[in-house]
């Protein structure tokens, strides 16, 4: 769901970094803006970059299902009981919506979504190895980007394992449907070789790093090239220069 | 000197301080060598092999003397990492050696030239030719969980050739995979011998490793006890009725040898060609038919089968995975008593078979009946009182901590009074030779001994019907014969066992029936002479007959044999 989607679009090779710091410089932004309409405007752009990267449908979709629930939540909840309430906008019966609540609970909702969309373009389109390459080209430690890839494929391989665990203490008469002891020595009958089996997986594979000369010092290089090119360099200090000027618009103004 | 010496080595690990491991052990060997190593369950095998790549003492801490010197260094005074350019290692399980954090197969083959600070070029020119030197050049982007035991285990054989050492150990690297799988690493293994790399292969299935060995150390309780040409070694060990695999051909001839039938000194046989050969020089024999018809060697099957009621019943069934994969295609059949061995390729069907047999899985077409019971209308853990099934990872399930209190969670699930759980659990034990490790932790047991544990526990719960998940897979020649006396006890009692098997030499020994699955459907269904003696049929689905069937076969001889009995009979009257 959450995967990288291929594509040659320029939203797919730009540097990870300058994807990182795009989706942080907006995020911060957003937050400094005080009404919904600069945040909206934004995640309309965004939606926007998402069609020229070839996987709005995705975006879309999955923003809807993340923010949509909340979106309700916020404007209700704020629409009725926002502290600022002035300005009555909608009465039904005995319950008044406020503009004052529904215009802050649209603001939190476009601040929501700007990250949310900001985070999946950067998620569709950027390769994990890429990913990981270009973080440690601006040089982070090798071994923190080891853990950030193999822990992408550790949950799925968890749910696996223990999804089989089940199937064999069930297996052994495990019932799931009892009372409350025997559900608790179920949990232990799943947690106890779902815990030992990664411990040994983790030897097994420590050791299989270790003689790939993974903790060996001096230089290293990569199958993959992350370029970094003027484009991205342009983008990132624009981004900075943005976030300075929008955060001294809100501070003197 | 040699490439690798090993000095007066004696070496607890931490955990057990006093059983050395090994002891005052010495060997050294030469560049260029394929030394095989064999021997039973926790006899030092792995400990040689880890003292070779430095993961002894650098990574498994314990008490060391003595001294192991690899390419003129003593891998004290070095690392894991360093070492590791001269020593690969490939570990026993396909899955848990690759890196977990490559996304193709061929980054995962890239890893180590990563590390080594090799340029862009190199690094994809060298990773791309171990993938074409392990016969893998076309999955090269496929994600790496995607591949197949055999196929990840040649992948961890690429990335670590991509390295270029000088040695290969390989520990156990093809018993936890199918025959297709066992033949591809092999062949891998014996072409970079060719190449003039030094391998170290630890395995039990010794029809292969002395094929291609040049050398075959067996070890015992840390000591080597033969060490030797393969030939010399494996006749040596017969002799003294040591229990190791000896391939039946070898053992067929050395028998004919001492009774006079075979002249002494050419070399005995160690593939079913070369045993035909020499056996086709024998003239005088009596018939198959003749020697099967005596009924002296084979085993007796269990009473006429109409009296017996039908335990599982499979009404055209069919099954397709949540991702829309079909994995059953319309099966029909009924068990009723006696050893059923299901066999096929990886793929076929026979895990997913064998998961509707309890319920765990339930027709998504057709019905499943266990002893009258539509598995559809019942829960698994009521089911379970009627089918117990061992599953093949015994990791999967162990969580006590002692060996006892394990084989107990499943009488204690069936609801099995404390005495009649008492005696189910020693009984159990007995039968799976678990009596001296009951108060240990199933966890610090080695892995053939956990995996008895598993199947003592579901044995424990005394249902008609049994389920095992291949249960040999990585036994030595002594918990083969436990699992055969065992298989053999449960149907004189009168269940109806089902063993889910690659193992066609327990199948032909054991089983009353053998239901060959191709592709979710049923292939062959039949007595186990009727279904070894179509080797066409079943190499549809990758299996091949037992090795002294073969051989019956290249011999021209009448009727399809079974055990190497048979055919000593035919060539031995007497």
């Amino acid at each position: 769901m959450f995967d990288y989607r291929p594509g040659d679009s320029p939203v797919h090779l730009l540097n990870p970094v300058t994807k990182l710091a795009v989706a942080v410089g907006l995020t911060v932004i957003v937050f400094l803006l005080p009404n919904p309409l600069g945040p909206a405007l934004i995640a309309v752009t965004l939606l926007g970059v998402a069609a020229v990267a070839g996987f709005l449908g995705n975006v879309a979709k999955l923003a809807a299902v993340i923010t949509g629930p909340f979106l309700v939540a916020v404007v209700l909840v704020q629409g009725l009981f926002y502290p600022g309430n002035e300005t009555p906008l909608l009465v039904v019966g005995p319950v008044t919506f406020w503009e004052e609540g529904v215009s802050y609970g649209l603001l939190v909702f476009f601040r929501v979504l700007v990250v949310v969309c900001a985070v999946l373009i950067m998620v569709f389109s950027t390769h994990p190895k890429a990913m990981m390459v270009a973080f440690i080209d601006k040089g982070l430690s090798p071994k923190l980007a080891y853990v950030f890839m193999a822990s992408l494929q550790f949950i799925p391989e968890m749910q696996r394992r223990a999804r089989a665990i089940i199937e064999a203490q069930q297996a052994r008469g495990l019932d799931l449907k009892v009372n409350l002891w025997r559900r608790f020595q179920a949990l232990l009958a799943m947690m106890i070789p779902l815990l030992a089996g990664a411990l040994i997986s983790v030897e097994t594979r420590s050791l299989a790093l270790e003689a790939r000369g993974f903790s060996r010092g001096g230089l290293r290089n990569h199958l993959i090239e992350v370029p970094d090119r003027t484009t991205d360099r342009v983008i990132r200090w624009s981004m900075a220069a943005i976030v300075v000027l929008v955060a001294l618009w809100r501070i003197v103004l | 000197m040699s490439l690798i010496e090993i000095e007066v080595l004696t070496f607890s690990y931490t955990t057990q301080p006093h059983e050395p491991a090994l002891r005052n052990l010495s060997c050294s060997i030469e560049q260029g060598t394929f030394v095989g190593i064999t021997g039973l369950a926790e006899a030092g095998k792995s400990t040689f092999c880890r003292l070779i790549a430095g993961y002894i003492p650098h990574f498994f801490h314990g008490e060391f003397s003595g001294r192991v010197n690899v390419a003129g260094t003593d891998t004290r005074e070095t690392t894991i990492g360093e070492l590791a350019e001269r020593v690969g290692f490939v570990f026993e399980n396909p899955f848990d050696q690759l890196t977990g954090a490559s996304l193709t197969v061929l980054e995962e083959a890239a890893f180590a030239l990563e590390n080594m600070g090799l340029t862009r070029e190199e690094i994809r020119l060298r990773a791309e030719k171990s993938l074409s030197q392990v016969g893998m050049e076309d999955l090269k982007d496929r994600h790496p969980q995607q591949l197949s035991g055999g196929q990840s285990q040649r992948l961890a054989l690429a990335s670590i050739l991509a390295v270029q050492p000088e040695v290969f150990i390989l520990d156990e690297p093809t018993s936890q995979l199918d025959p297709l799988g066992v033949e591809e690493v092999f062949d891998v293994i014996s072409g970079m011998h060719r190449r003039g790399y030094t391998v170290i292969v630890v395995s039990q299935d010794l029809d292969h490793l002395v094929i291609h060995a040049d050398r075959l150390m067996v070890i015992d309780k840390g000591e080597i006890k033969w060490d030797g040409e393969p030939r010399k070694v494996l006749l040596e060990a017969a002799e003294a009725r040591y229990p190791i695999l000896i391939p039946d051909v070898l053992e067929i001839s050395r028998k004919l040898r001492a009774a006079g039938r075979i002249p002494l000194g050419s070399p005995v046989p160690l593939t079913v060609e070369q045993a035909a050969r020499e056996l086709s020089s024998i003239n005088e024999r009596s018939t198959a038919a003749q020697t099967i018809a005596a009924g002296r060697t084979s085993r007796h099957l269990p009473g006429s089968k109409v009296e017996r009621r039908k335990e599982l019943v499979f009404e055209n069934v069919h099954y397709d995975y949540p991702t829309g994969v079909s994995a059953i295609r319309g099966v029909s059949l009924s068990l009723d008593g006696g050893c059923v061995c299901i066999v096929g390729q990886n793929g076929a069907g026979k895990t997913t078979f064998a998961k509707h047999l309890n319920g765990l899985l339930q027709p998504t077409r057709g019905r499943v009946l266990v002893r009258g019971k539509d598995t559809r209308e019942y829960r698994v853990a009521e089911l379970a009182r009627e089918v117990g099934l061992a599953f093949q990872n015994p990791d999967d399930q162990l969580f006590r901590s002692t060996v006892e209190e394990e084989v107990r969670f499943g009488p204690d699930n069936v609801g099995a009074s404390p005495e009649e759980a008492k005696r189910l659990v020693t009984s159990a034990m007995d039968l799976m030779g678990l009596e001296a490790v009951r108060e240990k932790k199933p966890h610090d047991l080695g892995m053939p001994e956990r995996k008895r544990v598993g199947t003592a526990s579901v044995i424990a719960m005394n249902t008609p019907v049994l389920v095992l998940d291949e249960p040999t897979g990585g036994q030595d020649a002594e918990g083969i014969d436990l699992l055969g006396h065992l298989v053999d006890y449960l149907v004189q009692q009168g269940k109806l066992v089902l063993v889910v098997t690659h193992d066609v030499k327990f199948a032909a020994r054991h089983a009353d029936r053998v239901i060959a699955l191709h592709q979710g459907r049923v292939l062959l269904d039949d007595s186990p002479r009727s279904v070894f003696g179509r080797e066409e049929a079943l190499a549809r689905t990758h299996v091949e007959p037992p090795a002294v069937t073969r051989l019956g076969r290249l011999l021209g001889l009448d009727e399809t044999l079974l055990s190497p009995e048979e055919l000593l009979a035919v060539f031995d009257p007497e």
